[in-house]
C-alpha cells in the first residue's frame, strides 16, 4: 500500500535553502505520484507571501516551483493560521491557495498521514 | 496515527508552542541535544511541558541530560538509544523537528 | 523492522552523531536499515575530504566505517551534493572539477531514492537541526 507524506515547511524562503530543499522533496514525491501534501508552518508562511523579488538578492524564485506544485499532483496544501496571524498575515491574499487550519485540525492533519517530514 | 516527535533544538532559541500546538493526545515527545534544556528547572518550556496532557508520553535522552548536567523530572522517562530505537517502533510515525 | 534513515545535519552537528549512534542500535536490535539517505548539509557526512581534529570524533570516517561494516545503502542527494561541492568521479568529470568526494560505498543519487526508502520501510527517522 502506498504511504502519504506530510511535509511540513517552517522557513523563510530568502534566509536558506530549506524552503526549496522541503519542495524540492513535494516535487520529486509527486513526480512519483506519491501521495503528498505540504503544510506551511512558522516562517514558511512566509513563501506565500504575494510580490516578493527574490532577484533583488540574486535568488531564484520559488514561486514557478511553488505554482508548479499541482502539475505535480501535490495539491494538499495547508497553511497554519496561527502562524499567519502571528506574523500579521491572516486574512491577506496569498500567492498560493492553500487550506488554513487551526489548533485541533493541525493535529487531525498529522493524524492521516503515514510519513512526515519537517524541514 | 500516533507520533514520536524528536526535538533537538534549544526550546528558547525555537518557541516550543508551535510544536506543541501540533501534538496529538496519543503522541510522544524525546528530547535530545539543546532541546533537553526546556527541562531547566523554573523554566518558561518546563512550565508548557507540565501542562501537557498525560496522556503525551515525554522522553529524554540519557547522554544529552548528562552531558547538560539536567535532572529529569519524575513525568519524564530517560532512554539510552536501545530505547530510542524502541520507542520508533512502539508510535506510527517519527518526526524530527528540524 | 525496516528502518530508513534521513540525515539533514553536518558531521559537527550533534544530530548527525546522534544519527549515526541511533543506526547501530538499529541493528543491534535486530532491525534493518534499508537505506541511508544523506539530504541537505548531511551530504557532507560522506564527504572524505573532511579532516577533523584528532584529538575529536571523526564522523565522516565513522559514518563509513559503519556503512561498509555492515554493507549499507547509502545514498546522497546529487542536487544537494552538487550544490555544496560534494562531486563523485562521475558529476567531477561531466562538470570539469578536480575534487573527487564521495567514493563508494557512497552512491550519489535522487530524491527519489528516499522516498522509495520511505515507502518500503516501516519507519522514516529523519535526523537534522542541532
Amino acid at each position: 500500500m502506498t504511504k502519504s507524506m506530510l511535509i511540513v515547511s517552517r522557513h523563510a524562503p530568502w534566509g536558506g535553502l530549506s524552503a526549496r530543499e522541503a519542495l524540492d522533496i513535494a516535487l520529486a514525491g509527486g513526480a512519483f505520484e506519491l501521495p503528498v501534501g505540504l503544510l506551511f508552518l512558522d516562517d514558511g508562511v512566509f513563501q506565500l507571501l504575494p510580490g516578493q523579488r527574490p532577484a533583488a538578492v540574486e535568488q531564484k524564485d520559488l514561486a514557478a516551483n511553488l505554482q508548479a506544485l499541482p502539475l505535480f499532483g501535490v495539491e494538499d496544501l495547508y497553511v497554519c493560521r496561527q502562524s499567519l496571524r502571528l506574523r500579521g498575515l491572516d486574512g491577506q491574499p496569498l500567492a498560493l491557495s492553500a487550506t488554513p487550519l487551526e489548533g485541533p485540525e493541525l493535529a487531525d492533519l498529522f493524524d492521516r498521514y503515514d510519513l512526515v517530514i519537517t524541514l | 496515527m500516533t507520533t514520536l516527535h524528536l526535538l533537538s533544538r534549544s526550546p528558547f532559541g525555537t518557541p516550543l508552542d508551535s510544536t506543541l500546538r501540533l501534538l496529538g493526545v496519543r503522541d510522544g515527545l524525546l528530547l535530545c541535544g539543546d532541546a533537553c534544556h526546556a527541562l531547566q528547572p523554573g523554566s518558561a518550556p518546563l512550565q508548557l511541558l507540565e501542562h501537557l496532557p498525560d496522556s503525551v508520553a515525554l522522553h529524554a535522552l540519557a547522554e544529552d541530560l548528562e552531558a547538560r548536567n539536567l535532572m529529569a523530572p519524575e513525568r519524564v522517562r530517560v532512554v539510552d538509544y536501545p530505547g530510542f530505537v524502541e520507542l520508533c517502533t512502539r508510535y506510527d510515525k517519527v518526526n524530527g523537528w528540524l | 523492522m525496516k528502518f530508513a534513515i534521513a540525515l539533514f545535519s553536518p558531521p559537527h552537528a550533534p544530530s548527525s552523531r546522534r544519527a549515526l549512534r541511533f543506526a547501530e542500535a538499529v541493528l543491534a536490535g535486530g532491525h534493518e536499515i534499508n537505506r541511508l539517505f544523506f539530504y541537505r548539509d548531511g551530504v557532507y557526512n560522506a564527504a572524505d575530504s573532511i579532516v577533523t581534529p584528532q584529538d575529536e570524533s571523526d564522523l565522516p570516517a565513522q559514518w563509513r566505517a559503519f556503512v561498509e561494516r555492515h554493507a549499507l545503502d547509502a545514498v546522497v542527494c546529487v542536487a544537494a551534493a552538487l550544490r555544496r561541492g560534494v562531486l563523485d568521479s562521475r558529476e567531477a568529470q561531466r562538470y570539469g572539477r578536480v575534487a573527487v568526494v564521495p567514493t563508494p560505498p557512497w552512491e550519489l543519487s535522487g530524491l527519489g531514492q528516499l522516498h522509495e526508502a520511505a515507502q518500503s520501510a516501516d519507519r522514516l527517522v529523519c535526523f537534522g537541526g542541532d
